[in-house]
């Protein structure tokens, strides 16, 4: 290695380093100390000092509770359905208005409203559109003539309400980073298409998506990582109920954490919500990872 | 004994003497708050309609004592998440807190709070026309006491660590104008109450009973309503799980008939929608806490004002009305104890007692039930009274480990019988190990 070279290198660890460092402290710390508490039994209000070794317990108390693998279900139920729709959704609103046509800017920003909603004051609003006798959502239904329905108080319905609140608040987030990748592509592309005599459907689906792959698959990686964490919204909505019916795995890390008082215990399934999304972000990054193709050159 | 001491003491005792007249006792007052002046104590308090009252008659405190006051207000569900951080700290932000009767014992285990005796002791702080006495037993017995019988009963063991500021008890309160259209009369025992539901929705059009029915907390706290006067308990005398005895299973089968004859959506309701629900005339009774009271009377909140009875909450085997609500205690690292303390008595004291029952806050003193005033503007404080008399201080188990055993336990199988997703029986035999191991984890029963 020559003198210049080093000195690149020394360089290059110089303006790097800080980022590194703040990295450190800021992701991996919390989630070591995470991983360390999963190994101490320590209640809420008391010092650190009186935490106990408890080793591996809490990871087999938690692994053997049948009320977490339902959680764990309900999780990838909700995960599953609501990130599906709202991909759905947003791609197609992005779709029908990437145009120009009137007004457009209007739409957008109306568009992308609820997703600067805090979601305590969404769950608030849903909770009161869902009420059985003064929601908005059954006077709605008595205008078809449909008998008012219990949404919060019937298991089915209430991990529907707490589907459709999802869909709503975070649609339009999908919708502008679809909306942000279609901007993007080129058009002199899509006028050759348009040449070689392919319609809107075919260049939709041959052109358009392929040419935001990479901002599809970014979008689907960080909604499926929120829909793992949701929390607020249900919390306010049903608090996991009826029963445990939407009780997903962060509600469940919040009671076992301050209701339970067993905070090692909350850690254990802190790490394997963890482990599942990062399972799942890989699954996702595999069908097109914008990281892996600027390594290529491409 | 020198002449100077002799002088001193006698001086000392005509001067205690002498505090019964206004005047000097303005005087004594004044010397106890004189060492505190421009302090400020800080207050953990939740959104709630008795501490929005009590906000109110707090400038008053301000201005006689020149003690400040700054109020960290959360809402109720998060507060003692933030209380725990806090008074886990060598030195915490918060010199009172106000918490719900469910933890005291919790506080106390952890070391978490100051006992009040040390405090009432001391001459330098104490009132001595303070009247501990005057408080509702209940109240004090329920809200204040730790270390006694079963770790939470009045006893010997008991020790003082808070006072009752925001207390409650359950009374029935129902539609005169419904019940006299019909014919009905209110229910004075629970067969009464049973027999009433169907009929009254029926009649009525609307729903018979109003109740709380969110799974966690809220379902349990409806449970527990009926389980009491019904004869049940959670815990037998050795902490073994009995809540699904044919009282305990008595009183589920009576709230699932509640919800199912009561309003749309009793199974997602909590305290908010039960209320709304009465208040909004989408149900001819209530029987809940004595919170309603306020309630109904205000036009902006209620559509049924002068609309309103109240009784007694029915008898089963016997009366047991709830007990429970709020109350105010000083953290061990409160930084201005004396102070906090100065305010505490302020606040519990005859005089600012009837203050905030008069702003709408719930009273604690038997002197403010009885005060001419109060009664003209609260014609519903004679039920009241008469309620007083049968609170269950046992009403619930206050042991540390009962939010988890009230929420993630009893919660999860009461609420999935108001869904009709498990029979009654079912549902509470199959909590019963979860409870156990919950016991046996606390050290209650061997493992």
């Amino acid at each position: 290695m020559t003198i210049d070279s080093r000195s690149n290198t020394r360089t290059a660890w110089f303006f790097v380093l800080p980022a590194v460092i703040i990295m450190f402290v800021a992701c991996l710390y919390p989630v070591l100390s995470a991983v360390r508490l999963g190994f101490y039994d320590w209640s809420m209000g008391t010092p650190w000092a009186q935490a106990k070794w408890s080793g591996w317990d809490s990871f087999e108390i938690v692994f053997t509770d049948p009320a977490m693998w339902r959680s764990l279900w309900t999780t990838l139920e909700f995960a599953a359905i609501s990130v599906s729709a709202e991909m759905f959704l947003g791609i197609a609103l992005a779709l029908a208005l990437e145009g120009h046509i009137r007004g457009m800017a209007f739409f957008r920003t109306l568009f992308i409203l609820p997703m600067m909603v805090a979601p305590i004051a969404v769950g608030l609003t849903w909770r009161y559109l869902f009420d059985a006798q003064f929601g908005l959502v059954n006077a709605v239904l008595a205008v078809f003539d449909i008998a008012a329905k219990g949404w919060l108080a019937d298991e089915t319905l209430a991990f529907a309400a707490i589907i459709v609140s999802d869909i709503w608040q975070w649609t339009p987030f999908v919708f502008i980073m679809v909306i942000a990748g279609l901007a993007g592509v080129d058009s002199t592309v899509l006028e050759a298409a348009r040449i070689d005599g392919a319609r809107w459907w075919t260049i939709t689906r041959r052109v358009k998506l392929p040419m935001i792959a990479h901002v599809l698959a970014i979008t689907l990686v960080m909604r499926l990582i929120d829909a793992f964490r949701v929390l607020e919204v249900i919390y306010v909505l049903t608090f996991g109920g009826p029963g445990d019916s939407t009780e997903v795995l962060s509600m469940h890390i919040y009671k076992t954490a301050f209701i339970g008082q067993k905070l090692g215990a909350a850690s254990a399934i802190s790490v394997l919500l963890l482990v599942v999304v990062m399972f799942l972000t890989w699954l996702a990054l595999l069908m097109s990872n914008p990281l892996a193709d600027g390594e290529n050159g491409q | 004994m020198k002449r100077r001491d002799l002088l001193k003491a006698g001086g000392l005792a005509g001067i205690l003497a002498a505090g019964q007249f206004p005047l000097i006792k303005g005087v004594l007052a004044q010397d106890r708050y004189a060492k505190y002046r421009g302090q400020t104590v800080v207050m953990s308090v939740p959104s709630h309609p008795h501490y929005d009252a009590m906000t109110k008659i707090l400038p008053d405190f301000t201005q006689e004592t020149g003690i400040k006051i700054e109020l960290d207000k959360v809402s109720l569900a998060r507060i003692k998440d933030k209380q725990l951080l806090e008074m886990a700290k060598p030195q915490g932000d918060y010199d009172l807190a106000c918490y719900v009767v469910m933890w005291k014992t919790e506080y106390v285990k952890k070391n978490l709070i100051e006992p009040l005796e040390p405090f009432f002791q001391n001459a330098a702080l104490a009132d001595p026309g303070y009247d501990m006495g005057d408080i509702v037993k209940g109240y004090l017995e329920v809200q204040g006491l730790v270390g006694g019988p079963k770790g939470y009963l009045p006893g010997p063991g008991a020790k003082l660590y808070g006072l009752p500021y925001g207390s409650e008890t359950s009374v029935l309160a129902y539609r005169k104008d419904i019940f006299e259209k019909h014919g009905f009369k209110a229910p004075q025992t629970y067969d009464d109450l049973q027999k009433l539901l169907a009929p009254l929705k029926d009649k009525s059009g609307i729903g018979a009973l109003s109740s709380r029915g969110q799974a966690g907390h809220q379902c349990v706290h409806a449970w527990l309503l009926h389980l009491n006067p019904l004869g049940g308990e959670v815990f037998d005398a050795n902490w073994n799980p009995v809540f699904n005895s044919q009282a305990g299973i008595d009183a589920l089968k009576l709230l699932k008939e509640i919800s199912d004859t009561g309003p749309a959506g009793i199974p997602g309701y909590g305290q908010g929608e039960l209320i709304n629900a009465f208040l909004q005339g989408q149900a001819a009774m209530y029987l809940d806490s004595i919170l309603i009271m306020g309630q109904v009377k205000d036009p902006a909140k209620s559509k049924i004002v002068g609309q309103v009875e109240y009784a007694l909450h029915p008898k089963g085997v016997r009366y047991a009305s709830q007990s429970g609500g709020l109350g105010l205690a000083m953290p061990k690292n409160a930084k201005n104890k004396d102070a906090a303390f100065l305010l505490l008595q302020w606040l519990t004291s005859k005089a600012a007692d009837i203050k905030v029952t008069k702003a709408g806050g719930n009273a604690i003193r038997m002197s403010t039930l009885n005060d001419p005033d109060i009664m003209k503007q609260y014609p519903e404080f004679g039920i009241l009274k008469e309620q007083l008399k049968y609170v269950e201080p046992d009403w619930r188990p206050i042991i540390a480990e009962w939010d988890e055993i009230n929420i993630q336990a009893l919660g999860i199988g009461i609420s999935e019988a108001l869904t009709g997703k498990k029979s009654p029986e079912e549902a509470l035999n199959g909590i019963v190990p979860k409870v156990t191991d919950i016991m046996k984890r606390g050290g209650y029963l061997k493992g």
